[in-house]
């Protein structure tokens, strides 16, 4: 029971396109505000700024498009980046109750061959610690994303 | 803005966040048990394992008997299926996020086959894109840089 609950969240999806390409889909922000987001949420480009290097930003902010006052920001650091094949980046907050709190998402573009990419993500490297930043760091969007589902 | 099912899950998350707990409730799954019994398999004291427990029954994921001297936990499942739905729910928000991607990814595959080949430009396809949705494209600030070496 507990394990199922703190199973590691990976995702994983193959693209056909090169990996350069969908690695640029993720540090290039006219890119970023173009695609990311469910359906009825857009990222103005105002709200990004990606400076794809460690230490570098990666700061967002879906917004509703029917309520532009729900908005959900992402306001993350890159800990790891190779470029073309890995981004990792991280959110640090202090949490009153768990003290200074990490959320990790890292991407891991793979090549297939034939001009395809293998996109893995995991919600961090650490395994179970990370549901609880996976929480933390997207509470916001999912309220929204809920709401969405259940329209 | 937050709900009270928000803050349970909050309080959930948190409680699974540290792997004493985990452990906690790993044993738990075996059946009730004693602070003592709990205490047993670590290196550290009872009123460690006390605090635990607390932030265990504050989330709900257990609880304690009332007997103070052998006051017994045990495992609530409901809480952790609350867990593992929020996380299928993170799951559809990656596929329909992946989607879009997917989508994205064609329109720059086919726009870039439509343009000369431009193997050398540091960006390519970036400014021949066609947003597939409107954005708010106004503030369009070129002072940061896309790609970088790390």
């Amino acid at each position: 029971m507990a394990e199922t609950a703190t199973r590691d969240l990976v995702i994983e999806r193959v693209f056909d396109a090169p990996r350069e390409l969908v690695y640029r889909a993720f540090i290039d922000p006219d890119q970023i505000s173009q695609w990311f987001g469910p359906v009825g949420w857009s990222v103005p480009r105002d709200t990004v700024e990606i400076d794809a290097r460690v230490g570098g930003d990666q700061k967002f902010t879906m917004v509703n498009d029917d309520d532009p006052s729900q908005a959900s920001p992402v306001n993350a650091k890159f800990v790891e980046v190779i470029e073309n094949e890995l981004l990792v980046g991280a959110e640090t907050w202090h949490d009153p109750e768990l003290g200074e709190v990490e959320m990790t998402g890292r991407f891991e573009f793979h090549d297939e061959g034939d001009g395809r990419t293998r996109l893995v993500i995991t919600q961090g490297p650490y395994g179970e610690e990370t549901v609880e930043m996976a929480r933390e760091g997207w509470e916001s969007s999912f309220t929204k994303l809920d709401t969405l589902l259940a329209g | 803005m937050s709900t009270d099912a928000d803050d349970r899950l909050s309080l959930i998350f948190s409680a699974l966040a540290d792997p004493t707990r985990r452990a906690i409730l790993a044993r738990l799954t075996e059946g009730e048990a004693t602070v003592g019994e709990l205490a047993q398999p670590f290196d550290i004291s009872l009123p460690a394992i006390s605090r635990h427990l607390k932030v265990l029954e504050r989330a709900g994921l257990i609880s304690r008997g009332r007997s103070a001297q052998w006051r017994t936990s045990t495992l609530e499942a409901a809480p952790l299926k609350e867990a593992t739905d929020w996380m299928e729910r993170y799951r559809v928000f990656w596929d329909a996020n992946l989607d879009r991607l997917d989508a994205h990814l064609k329109k720059v595959m086919s726009d870039r086959a439509a343009s000369a080949p431009r193997g050398s430009d540091p960006e390519p396809g970036m400014n021949d894109t066609t947003p597939d949705r409107t954005t708010r494209n106004t503030n369009r600030k070129s002072t940061r840089k896309g790609k970088s070496h790390g």
